[in-house]
Formats: C-alpha cells, sequence, structure tokens
C-alpha cells in the first residue's frame, strides 16, 4: 500500500515539474545550509585539534609589557620559574623581532628569535639536519632555520643547508640546523617554519632594541591550566615592578576558539533554519494550489471509496517525497559547501558523521510539518463540492 | 434494495432555505433498471449525491438492504460506497495522470486489493466493455465513448449492487450514446445489478423497466412495463 501511495505521489509530482521544483529550492537552500554548518564546525574542530597536535595542549605562553613597550624578564627570574611552581615542568624565554635574510641574492622576510637551548624541547622542535642553538653558543654567529624560511633562501645552484652563510645587516650567520616543519599554531606569536634562530647574546647584533619579552613554559599534563596561570602570576607578580604580565595557557585558547566557533556554528544554523522554514512554507504553498487544482479528482477519489485517511496519505506523501528530495540535494550541495571552504581555507575536509541523517530527518519532518496542514485541508473536503469544481 | 422513504433536502441560500426534495420516496428492488427525468435544476443530481452516500438529506430515512445508513460516519461512508456503489458521471471524470486499467483499478486498490490482482480483474473489465486494446491509453488519447467505458469498467469493478449514472450519455452523440446505453442493458442482464440512470433523453428513458420523473422535489413513475 505505502509503496503504491509513494508511486502515485511520484508521478503526481513529475506532472507538474517545474512547480515542484520551484517548491524544491527552499529546502535545499535550507537542507544545504544546515548540512554545509555541521560540515564546517566538524572541519574546524578537526583543524583545531590538528593545529595543538604539534605543540600539545599543556602549554602557557608569557608575555611582559611596559609603558614604553615591551616588557623585559630577567633570565634568572624565569629560569627559577620550574623550581618555585612544580606545575610548570619547563621554561624557555625568548627575544622576539624580525627582519630580512639575505642568501645569494634571495631575500626572506621573517621573525627572528633570540632564544636559549630549551627553546626546542618546550616547543617541540626537531631539527631536520644540524643541530639547535645550545647554551654555549653565544656570540658565535650561527642561526637555526625554519624549514619555510630555509627553502625560501634556497636557489637551486645553492640550497640552504648546514654550513651556508647568510646575510643579517651586517654579519654572515652560519647556519647550523634547519627544523623539520611545523604547522602554525595558534599560541606562538610567531610562524616557526619561517623563522630565524640565533642565541640570546647575539640578539643584540640584529635587532635594534632586543627585549626578552615572552617565554613559553609547558605545565604538567595533569595539571590544572587556571591554576598553573594564577601561580605564575603570583611568582612574577613581586618581580616586574610596574610592568604588566600576561599568561596565556593553550586551553583556554581552544576554549575561546571552540566559545566563537559554536556562534559560528549557531549563526549558520539559525540561517539555515530559516531557510528550511521558508522552503516549509513554499511546499505548503504548492501543496494547497495542487490541491485547489486537483478539487475534482479528489472528489472522484472519495466518490470511488477513499477514504479522507487515504487522501491525507497521498498528499503528505507528496510534501514528505518532495521535502526529502530537496533535503537529499541539499546535504550534496552542503557537503560541497563544506569541502569548498575547506579547500579555501586549506583545511583537511572530514565529514561531519552526523551530518546526512540529520539533513535528511530535517527535511522530512520539514514536509510532514507543512505538509499536514494541507493533506488535513484535503481530506475534509466535501466530495460534492469537490466534483462540482471545474 | 434501496428505501427512500419521506426524503427533503434544503439548501440554505442567503437568509431563506431552497427546498430542494420534498417528501421524496423510492424503493428500488435488485437488478432493476430504473432512468429519473426531470427538468434542469430540479434536483436530479441532488437525489443521486442522497443515493450515492455522497449527500445526507435534511429529512426522512434511507435505507439499502435494510441498514440505515444515514447513522453512518464518514469512513463509514466510504466503504459502503466502496463495496456497493460505483459512479458514472456526464464528463467521465477519469483521473488525468493515470492510464485506463490503473483507473478502473482504483476502487479495488481502495479496498487493498493487491496490485497484482487488481490489475487482472481491471484487465478483464476493461475487455468486457470492449477496450482490451486501450488498457495503457492515459484519458487524454481516449475519445469520449471509450472515456465512458472505462468509467463504467471502473463503476462496475468492484462488483457493485448499485450504479449510479448522472446523464452518462449527456456528453456524447446519439449513436455513440446509444452504444453506452446498450452496454448498460448487457451489463444489468450480466451481473444483475441495479442501474439508475439519470438522464434528459426520453429516448434513453424508454430503454429502461422503470421510468420515474423528479418534478416539484417528488417522484412520480411514469412507467412500470417491459
Ligand atoms: N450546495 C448547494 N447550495 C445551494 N443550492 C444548491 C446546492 N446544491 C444544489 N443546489 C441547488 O439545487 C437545485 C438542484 O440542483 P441539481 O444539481 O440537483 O439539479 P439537476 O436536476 O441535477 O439539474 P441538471 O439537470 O441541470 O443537472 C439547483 O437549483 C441548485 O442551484
Ligand atoms: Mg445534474
Amino acid at each position: 500500500m505505502l509503496k503504491r501511495v509513494l508511486a502515485e505521489a511520484v508521478a503526481n509530482l513529475l506532472a507538474s515539474r517545474q512547480r515542484s521544483a520551484l517548491a524544491l529550492l527552499g529546502i535545499v537552500i535550507g537542507a544545504a545550509a544546515v548540512i554545509a554548518m555541521l560540515n564546517v564546525g566538524a572541519i574546524a574542530r578537526n583543524e583545531t585539534i590538528r593545529q595543538f597536535r604539534q605543540l600539545g595542549t599543556d602549554i602557557l605562553m608569557l608575555r611582559l609589557d611596559s609603558d614604553s613597550g615591551l616588557g623585559n624578564f630577567q633570565l634568572a627570574d624565569v629560569e627559577a620559574l620550574p623550581g618555585e611552581v612544580p606545575m610548570v615542568t619547563e621554561v624557555a624565554p625568548f627575544v622576539i623581532g624580525g627582519g630580512s635574510v639575505l642568501h645569494e641574492g634571495n631575500v626572506s622576510n621573517g621573525s627572528h628569535l633570540g632564544v636559549t637551548a630549551d627553546f626546542a624541547s618546550v616547543a617541540r622542535l626537531r631539527t631536520q639536519s644540524g643541530r639547535f642553538i645550545s647554551n654555549l653558543d653565544r656570540y658565535e654567529l650561527y642561526a637555526v632555520l625554519g624549514q619555510g624560511m630555509a627553502q625560501q633562501l634556497s636557489t637551486p645552484y645553492a640550497p640552504v643547508r648546514v654550513g651556508s652563510n647568510l646575510r643579517i645587516g651586517r654579519y654572515v650567520f652560519t647556519v647550523i640546523g634547519i627544523l623539520e616543519p611545523v604547522l602554525q599554531s595558534p599560541m606562538m606569536p610567531v610562524d616557526i617554519d619561517n623563522t630565524l634562530f640565533v642565541s640570546v647574546p647575539n640578539v643584540r647584533r640584529i635587532m635594534a632594541n632586543p627585549a626578552m619579552s615572552m617565554a613559553v613554559a609547558r605545565i604538567r599534563p595533569d595539571a590544572e591550566a587556571e591554576a598553573a596561570v594564577r601561580q605564575v602570576e603570583r611568582y612574577f607578580a613581586p618581580k616586574i615592578r610596574d610592568q604588566r604580565l600576561s599568561v596565556l595557557s593553550a586551553r583556554q585558547l581552544i576554549a575561546g576558539m571552540q566559545n566563537q566557533m559554536q556562534l559560528f556554528t549557531l549563526l549558520l544554523g539559525a540561517v539555515g533554519a530559516i531557510a528550511l522554514a521558508l522552503g516549509g512554507v513554499g511546499v505548503m504553498n504548492i501543496m494547497l494550489v495542487s490541491i485547489a487544482e486537483r478539487r475534482r479528482e479528489i472528489g472522484v477519489r472519495l466518490a470511488i471509496g477513499a477514504e479522507p485517511g487515504d487522501i491525507r496519505t497521498l498528499f503528505l506523501a507528496e510534501a514528505v517525497i518532495l521535502s526529502v528530495a530537496g533535503g537529499i540535494i541539499g546535504i550534496f550541495l552542503g557537503i560541497g559547501g563544506a569541502w569548498f571552504f575547506a579547500w579555501l581555507s586549506g583545511w583537511e575536509f572530514v565529514l561531519s558523521p552526523s551530518a546526512v541523517p540529520l539533513g535528511a530527518g530535517v527535511s522530512a519532518a520539514v514536509g510532514i510539518f507543512f505538509g499536514f496542514y494541507p493533506a488535513v485541508m484535503a481530506s475534509r473536503l466535501d466530495p460534492i463540492e469537490a466534483l462540482r469544481a471545474e | 434494495m434501496l428505501e427512500l422513504v419521506d426524503i427533503g433536502r434544503s439548501f440554505r441560500v442567503g437568509p431563506g432555505e431552497m427546498h430542494i426534495l420534498r417528501h421524496l420516496s423510492l424503493t428500488v428492488a435488485a437488478g432493476e433498471l430504473v432512468s429519473i427525468m426531470g427538468g434542469s435544476g430540479s434536483g436530479k443530481t441532488t437525489l443521486m449525491n442522497i443515493i450515492g452516500l455522497l449527500d445526507k438529506p435534511t429529512s426522512g430515512q434511507y435505507r439499502i438492504d435494510g441498514q440505515d445508513v444515514l447513522r453512518a460516519e464518514a469512513r463509514e461512508l466510504s466503504r459502503l460506497r466502496n463495496r456497493l456503489i460505483g459512479f458514472v458521471f456526464q464528463s467521465f471524470f477519469l483521473l488525468p495522470r493515470l492510464n485506463a486499467w490503473r483507473n478502473v483499478a482504483l476502487p479495488l486498490m481502495y479496498r487493498g486489493t493487491p496490485e497484482a490482482e487488481a490489475r487482472r480483474r481491471a484487465l478483464a473489465m476493461l475487455e468486457r466493455v470492449g477496450l482490451a486494446e486501450r488498457t495503457e491509453h492515459m484519458p487524454a488519447m481516449l475519445s469520449g465513448g471509450q472515456k465512458q467505458r472505462v468509467a463504467i469498467a471502473r463503476a462496475l469493478v468492484g462488483e457493485p449492487r448499485v450504479v449510479l449514472a448522472d446523464e452518462p450519455t449527456g456528453a456524447l452523440d446519439p449513436k455513440v450514446s446509444q452504444e453506452i446505453m446498450d452496454l448498460f442493458l448487457e451489463l444489468k442482464r450480466e451481473f444483475g445489478v441495479l442501474i439508475l440512470i439519470i438522464t434528459h433523453d426520453p429516448g434513453v428513458a424508454a430503454q429502461c423497466e422503470r421510468q420515474v420523473v423528479l418534478a416539484n422535489g417528488a417522484l412520480t413513475e411514469t412507467l412500470r412495463a417491459c
């Protein structure tokens, strides 16, 4: 019986193709928006996880500011931090700057960091070739390059490798190490891939006003991020005088990003819901028109022995088929849209597992909800009046 | 088999009431062929709607096989129509999107007959009305006479006890009209079904064993013979 009703409903919809297609459109847009929203959410979540996979989430970024600009940590204070605050396991202060680096006529404009040997382990950097800056490197003109910068400076005849010479300002530095490629992390103030590392004493040679204004710290994986932040702030409070310390934890940053993501997702969801509702009203409108046109048919069916329920089922089936067809097209469009978003932003595409069943379910629900009133109207028609209709 | 007693049917029109049927009584036995004539607007279609359980009279009693059918509610009426009554209309009223055999099979479908059996019976009935070659045709591809044959097949496929035909030949030319009339006469003999034909055509009425005329809201029998 159901099969027959569905077949008949499909035949009726095909008979007025143009109108059916128009009614479909709203549902298509609505379903596409909902599906795209779900999928973009999943893609962004996946991306966040990916961004923090390298650096981990048990990390703090410390930054000192003074009234005149960047603040200045005392190296001894920073290095004593793990001993004084047990939640912190490692810490590495660094000096941040930037400028151009020359190699064989190639120029690279990137960040320059003055770091201690600990920086590599705290920020989980590995060298692809050579070694990282050690604490024994002081005024030797040694530099370590991020993968991206090394490639940018390479020429076909002279690739940058350990031993290559770079010119920075008036100095010629020797490359002692090149890092493995690193994903850019939202925690890091610089793109590691596009950064040049030198020892702290060397920063005076390549920066105008160097200041040890930042430090990256790792906390114990079981430590509570907020407690660690508070303890670090308390530790530094008497030592920094009128400078201002800000401590950012990766977990707080992730929470913030997720909040933002949620807002965005909600917004898209609202747009989708509105479009679906409009689509539903469109379906309702088309069904009402179709019923008005087919009054005589309804009259004949009733005279022949159709029960009101049969009429209701028939028209409800048409509305639901219309909505589900729109929903299915919308699912494909939505997934396509999400794929396009991933492609544009260079993020990895993932398919949200709930997208397809949810899209189909929601559009079927819209069909039932908005198809119900017209279907009931049709089933309540008086057979005589319906038969008399032209 | 059909028993209408003292039927009244009035319509509210604006402030007043129009009494279309008044103290109308009619009894028809199973297997009879009855013609109903009457001027335009005399209430023939109104009467047929009441007999066909599509409408309820304002007053009076109506029994089919002794059962008081005025008490039945909508779903029960649908079932009674489906099992007991077949309709034939002046302008055929075939469903435009269904082909001939699907139109014929429709009453069986609403009865829940499996599709294969419904199709078999529809095809047999189409063959009986002389349309064995047109079973897959859409209504738009059939002539008026052929459409009416499909409609008659649809009315009879469910083996009803009563066939109600409202001016079945009104839209057809005299030759086709007579063919349809012949078909009614054959089917009456073959199936023993009670047939009520509303008509304006005295020639059609003359072929019926009973002829009644509707005037002033009531029926007068002009002839009972054959
Ligand atoms: N729902 C209604 N409301 C008001 N008046 C109605 C209604 N239905 C029928 N009538 C009136 O009842 C009268 C009889 O109508 P009916 O259709 O039964 O006539 P008829 O005998 O079949 O005429 P015809 O031969 O032209 O088909 C007409 O005057 C019509 O206007
Ligand atoms: Mg009439």
